[in-house]
């Protein structure tokens, strides 16, 4: 049989499997090396997963959507390093099951937000912004005080966060590779076994929402923001180090 | 000819296109609605009031979800079965699956945003969804794809019009998208929430892979889809050129699918990734404006109909945006604009262009000649439809307009160093002079509720006229019968 | 051969060419040959179709009544 463009034309599985191969392409070009490229995640010291505490804090981030008026993805550019910060490595996002990388400055980008205000301030801003930014337009947060911090399901968050690759560690094995590239006190916290022992006592090591007393939602959030984009230790890199990996 | 049609309606399945397209009407208010009230506590915060609920974070992905897959999807699978059922001239395959389809769709996009409004969101921009109702929007998906291709299949006309090759590639598309996108690992099976796959900078890629993609097969392909139809059905004259329609159809397919990446130009994701995206960003200029041609050029030598026909008014203004915001987009691709541009409302600008100038523009002029046919009737007002134009046109203009301002002076602002070296301005100072523009935004947005509203109005009365007509030709025949 | 086609430096320009030989030969194809041109183009009236043949139904209906 002649194949001229009639062929598929006429032929609806033929046009199928056509499509198919022409969609399929770009997207296979573009994402399947991110995984085999080794420049892809810079080499870098510091970035561990979240612990019991800071990861419920980062699903109340998601849940209120907080991804729709910040980004957490600072560009290298000079203005953006005087406001923000270094610029982003993909290193301190490797964690992030969904990434909160963001697409819009409705407010400020938060990558580096972490100890740049302190706890009380955090707090207060939450329960109602324009208490410290007259100007601010973003909604009051005020149930995140009021809110007990639900943490029954934090063995299996962290489970299936396990299983999609972070290294939470159940096992004695787990446990000494984390001790081995985090050292102990991170690894310690990495293991699932005490996630809720841990994010008790870690609820309880700071004042993070002010009121010791109950274990809030915005205690949560809280320790969170405030490890956001301070993991790595930038003064123990050349400036052109993380260039090479761009 | 009344005749005729009603012949037609014994045989094609109507009645599934008629309750797509009232849902997609409904969610279409209910999800402007909400675009425009979150534009209104940008503009007025204390409009959040407090309550979790309605806060601009959370209502975001409602406004979204309503009316992408709410207006924009039901709109496409009334058209795309009363499209496929017309060219092909058979009834759709299955009226059961084709109905199960519709309470699928209807019922996994009205507990998704339920879910939203209640905290429950995978954080993933466009596919919000929780696990359990990707799974289930899944099935739904593969339902249509049979009844779509099933009826593809029992055509009596040997050629596949070009048409349904976009709805195919779309429906194609929008599995591999959905799926690709969610594949995730519930925290418990009575837990709503997942943690995806990929994390960090490959979820960052597979997003705008996604993201993109629903733009460009959901939100483009498929609205061109319909183009392809009811623009040469409207004009009363055969598509420019078929040949052009075909190098359009392959070219935008491949190329579509490479371009996500200009979404993350300057992050942490590597730079050949972000180039290789901008450059298919720049060549896709040529298909989508290939399509603009082939549309516009359909009116050729019937230009006078603009004066006298408020539907071909739509379908060209749609066609319009449409070459308007896929050369906006190609020049937002640029690393340079993108600098500036990313981040700030030019994107959400430049998002609307399309989104309301091309898909909302060209589904309200397919429907206002697709409702009168569905309902065997006439629309009940000609002037109405003068009236919703022009409210959708300046809200359309109000609010890119407003956009431009805010998003592009926010951009300068932001980079922006005085005599020492120090930044000009702090972040909130370019929340302050946002103010304004973000209150027109909000004008254009009232602009275009207002506008289909009225059409809402408008397709009421014909239903409602429709249905009198109808009874008065069975009141007749009974007299008729009952003197026999 | 597949350490040649892994090197970024050579696939690039490969599936440059290869994309760009596939669509200029669509082009050609689609374009050129005044039959091929003219029975593609034949059917874009498949919307019209439709209109014809309920018309006709109607004639039939009309010369019947």
């Amino acid at each position: 049989m002649k194949f001229n463009h009639e062929s598929i034309e006429i032929n609806s599985g033929l046009m199928l499997v056509l499509t198919l191969l022409a969609i399929s392409i770009g997207g296979l070009v573009e994402i399947a090396p991110l995984y085999y490229i080794e420049d892809t995640i810079e080499k870098v010291d510091g970035v561990r997963p979240y612990t019991p505490l800071e990861q419920r804090g980062r699903d109340i981030y998601v849940r209120e959507g907080c991804y729709t008026c910040h980004s957490q993805m600072i560009r290298p550019f000079r203005d953006e390093d005087m406001r923000y910060g270094h610029y982003s490595l993909a290193a301190e996002s490797q964690y992030d099951h969904p990434f909160q990388w963001g697409s819009k400055r409705t407010g400020p980008d938060l990558a580096r937000v972490g100890g740049k205000y302190s706890n009380a301030w955090q707090t207060q801003h939450l329960n109602n912004p324009r208490d410290v930014v007259p100007e601010s337009i973003m909604p009051s947060y005020p149930w995140l005080l009021k809110n007990d911090l639900d943490y029954s399901d934090i063995d299996a968050r962290l489970r299936a966060l396990r299983t999609v690759g972070v290294p939470y560690s159940t096992n004695d094995e787990e446990y000494a590779a984390n001790v081995e590239k985090f050292g102990v006190e991170v690894a310690e916290m990495l293991d699932i076994n005490k996630a809720e022992k841990n994010l008790l006592a870690q609820a309880q090591s700071q004042n993070w929402d002010g009121d010791n007393t109950r274990l809030t939602e915005m205690d949560a959030l809280v320790a969170y923001l405030q490890v956001l984009g301070t993991m790595v230790d930038f003064t123990k890199y050349d400036e052109g180090y993380f260039a090479e990996f761009r | 000819m009344a005749h005729g049609a009603v012949a037609a309606d014994t045989q094609y399945n109507y009645d599934i296109i008629k309750k797509f397209a009232i849902m997609a009407l409904v969610w279409g208010v209910l999800g402007m609605s909400a675009g425009t009230y979150i534009a209104a506590e940008l503009a007025f915060p204390f409009l959040n009031f407090d309550i979790a609920q309605i806060t601009f974070g959370r209502l975001r992905p409602v406004h979204t979800t309503l009316v992408i897959f709410g207006f924009g999807g039901s709109a496409l699978f009334a058209t795309s079965y009363y499209i496929v059922q017309r060219t092909c001239q058979t009834p759709l395959i299955s009226k059961g699956l084709a109905e199960f389809t519709f309470w699928g769709w209807q019922g996994g996009i009205l507990l998704g945003v339920l879910g939203y409004m209640n905290g429950i969101t995978d954080g993933k921009e466009y596919a919000e969804f929780p696990w359990y109702l990707d799974i289930a929007i899944a099935v739904v998906w593969v339902a249509y794809f049979i009844v779509f291709v099933g009826t593809l299949r029992r055509r009596s006309q040997p050629h596949i019009y070009v048409a349904n090759w976009f709805f195919l590639a779309f429906i194609l598309a929008t599995a591999i998208l959905h799926i690709g996108r969610n594949i995730a690992v519930p925290v418990g099976l009575f837990n709503t929430s997942a943690y995806g796959v990929y994390s960090g900078v490959q979820d960052a890629m597979v997003q705008w892979w996604y993201g993109h993609n629903a733009v460009g097969f959901f939100l483009t392909a498929a609205f061109l889809g319909m183009m392809y139809y009811f623009v040469p059905k409207q004009a009363g004259r055969p598509i420019y050129s078929y040949r052009l329609s075909i190098i359009h159809f392959w070219a935008l397919g491949f190329m579509y699918m490479w371009v996500g990446g200009h979404h993350l130009h300057w992050t942490a994701l590597p730079d050949w990734t972000s180039s290789l995206a901008a450059a298919f960003s720049i060549l896709l200029l040529l298909p989508s404006w290939g399509g603009m041609i082939n549309g516009i050029m359909t009116l050729s030598g019937a230009w006078d109909k603009l004066r006298t026909d408020p539907i071909m008014l739509f379908m060209i203004t749609a066609l319009s945006f449409y070459g308007m915001s896929t050369f906006e987009g190609p020049m937002m691709s640029l690393k340079s604009v993108n600098a500036l541009s990313h981040y700030t409302d030019w994107t959400i600008g430049h998002v609307h262009s399309g989104a309301l100038g091309w898909v909302a523009m060209i589904t309200f002029g397919s429907f206002y000649h697709l409702i009168p046919r569905l309902w065997e009737t006439r629309i009940w007002s000609q002037s109405l439809i003068y009236v919703h134009f022009w409210l959708a046109t300046i809200g359309i203009v109000l609010y890119i307009a407003a956009m431009w301002v805010s998003g592009i002076g926010q951009g300068l602002m932001l980079r922006a160093f005085d005599d020492y070296g120090n930044l000009a301005y702090t972040f909130v100072e370019t929340v302050t002079f946002m103010h304004w523009p973000l209150v027109v935004r909000m004008l254009g947005g009232m602009f275009f509720v207002a506008g289909i509203l009225t059409m809402v109005f408008n397709v009421y009365m014909t239903i409602r006229t429709a249905k009198q007509e109808q009874a008065a030709i069975e009141a007749k025949i009974a007299a008729k019968m009952a003197k026999a | 051969m597949f350490e040649w086609l892994s090197s970024m430096e050579n696939t690039k320009p490969l599936a440059l060419v290869i994309f760009f030989v596939t669509f200029v030969g669509i082009l050609f194809y689609v374009f050129t040959g005044k039959k091929r041109s003219e029975r593609l183009e034949s059917y874009k009236d498949i919307p019209f179709l439709e209109d014809e043949q309920s018309d006709k139904l109607n004639k039939k209906d009309q010369d019947n009544g």
